[in-house]
């Protein structure tokens, strides 16, 4: 028997030893997060500064209303591979969270082709609302969805640490504009494209540099 | 002992109980299982520090696993993790040129999702060329750059790069 034999034969009466009963994770457990922190911050700030007007009366504008459901769909695609990215296996698939996220493009592809479509009335329109406080209040609308995901991630095993950082900044970046949706009254392609779903890009680079070393294990 | 996908999922779920004569024997079968798995993807000299790094990783992850998954291939993603870290620490210290001989695997079903034949196709020729004479054949540089034509510095920059790109791989498989 080597040396490193006996070692390993060591290590592995140490880790034996020292077991303790785990309780495993399920991805479920951390949707509950995941909603928590998405209902719960999103509950606070319509408390705080109220829902959009048209949304009180129950007529929010198709635009507004096709906005808020694509930003919440990629925010829930990509929040449950994120989720999924906690509990490793070769050959799993995280990668659910790119077509939603695709189709988000949509904002800003139809977004240019009013733009340029439709002379300088929207882009007016959009200077006009020029807003940068709805992009903060995106961005810090998805903290709850981000705190959530990366306490889960954080006592996960994610294998890309690096994708986690990103994955986790989409997911909270989207679940920030959907939240901003409820909030902001503008029924402007041009201002939601540029104020609200820009959160998403903004916030996935946050997490990507931000997080990812806190991520590795 | 042969090791079996549903001897060790029983194992594992054992395991996660506080079961410790059923953690011991998994730890066991582990190792068995990971000392074949890294055989063909790390010079030998590293294989008994990547496997009791992978065990430690295991313990301090056991939560991780979901009973109604199958184990090897969780094993597998954290085994592979570990190789990853071990490949990136490699670059970052241009540890070069090991004289060992390479030890044979068997093939498994989970071990050909990352089979480093495959990886390998994807580096340029250069680069594959370097990696596997130094890294997996256990060439010094200099053979290596008898074999391959490369200059010493070309094979050791070649090895360098691929390394680095071999970790991107790895990650976005």
């Amino acid at each position: 028997m080597t040396m490193k034999d006996a070692s390993i034969d060591d290590l592995i009466d140490g880790l034996a030893t020292d077991l303790k009963p785990v309780r495993p994770r399920r991805v479920m457990q951390g949707s509950l997060w995941v909603v928590a922190g998405w209902l719960g911050v999103g509950a606070v700030l319509v408390a705080l500064f109220g829902a959009r007007a048209d949304l009180v009366a129950g007529a929010m504008p198709p635009l507004s209303m096709l906005a808020f459901w694509l930003t919440a769909a990629a925010g829930i695609a990509a929040a449950w591979s994120a989720l999924r990215m906690g509990l490793p296996g070769v050959g799993r698939d995280y990668g659910g969270w790119r077509w939603a996220v695709g189709a988000l493009l949509a904002l800003p592809l139809a977004a240019l082709a009013v733009s340029f479509g439709d002379g300088h009335a929207h882009t007016e329109a959009a200077q006009r609302s020029f807003d940068i406080h709805c992009l903060l209040q995106g961005i810090a609308s998805g903290l709850g969805v981000g705190a959530a995901l990366f306490l889960w991630l954080r006592a996960g095993a994610p294998t890309s640490p690096t994708r986690a950082g990103w994955v986790i900044g989409i997911a909270a970046g989207a679940a920030g504009a959907s939240i901003i949706a409820l909030l902001c009254s503008s029924d402007d392609l041009v201002h939601i494209t540029l104020w609200h779903a820009s959160a998403v890009p903004v916030s996935a680079v946050a997490g990507r540099v931000l997080l990812t070393r806190f991520l590795r294990w | 002992m042969s090791i079996d996908e549903p001897s060790l999922a029983r194992l594992m779920a054992a395991s996660q109980r506080g079961d410790r004569a059923a953690y011991q024997a998994l730890l066991g079968d582990s190792r068995k299982w990971l000392t074949r798995y890294f055989a063909r993807r790390i010079a030998p000299h590293h294989i008994d520090d990547l496997v009791q790094e992978t065990l430690v990783s295991m313990h301090r992850k056991l939560a991780t696993w979901d009973s109604g998954r199958a184990f090897l291939p969780w094993l597998a993603a954290i085994a592979r993790y570990r190789w990853i870290d071990m490949l990136r620490r490699q670059r970052d210290e241009a540890e070069l040129g090991d004289n060992d001989a390479a030890v044979g695997a068997e093939d498994e079903a989970v071990h050909a999702k990352l089979s480093i034949d495959h990886l390998l196709t994807l580096l340029p020729p250069g680069q594959a060329q370097a990696i596997t004479l130094v890294k997996i054949e256990g060439a010094s540089i200099a053979e290596a750059s008898q074999i391959s034509g490369q200059s010493e510095s070309l094979v050791k920059v070649n090895i360098h790069r691929g390394l680095k790109k071999l970790a991107e791989l790895i990650e976005s498989e």
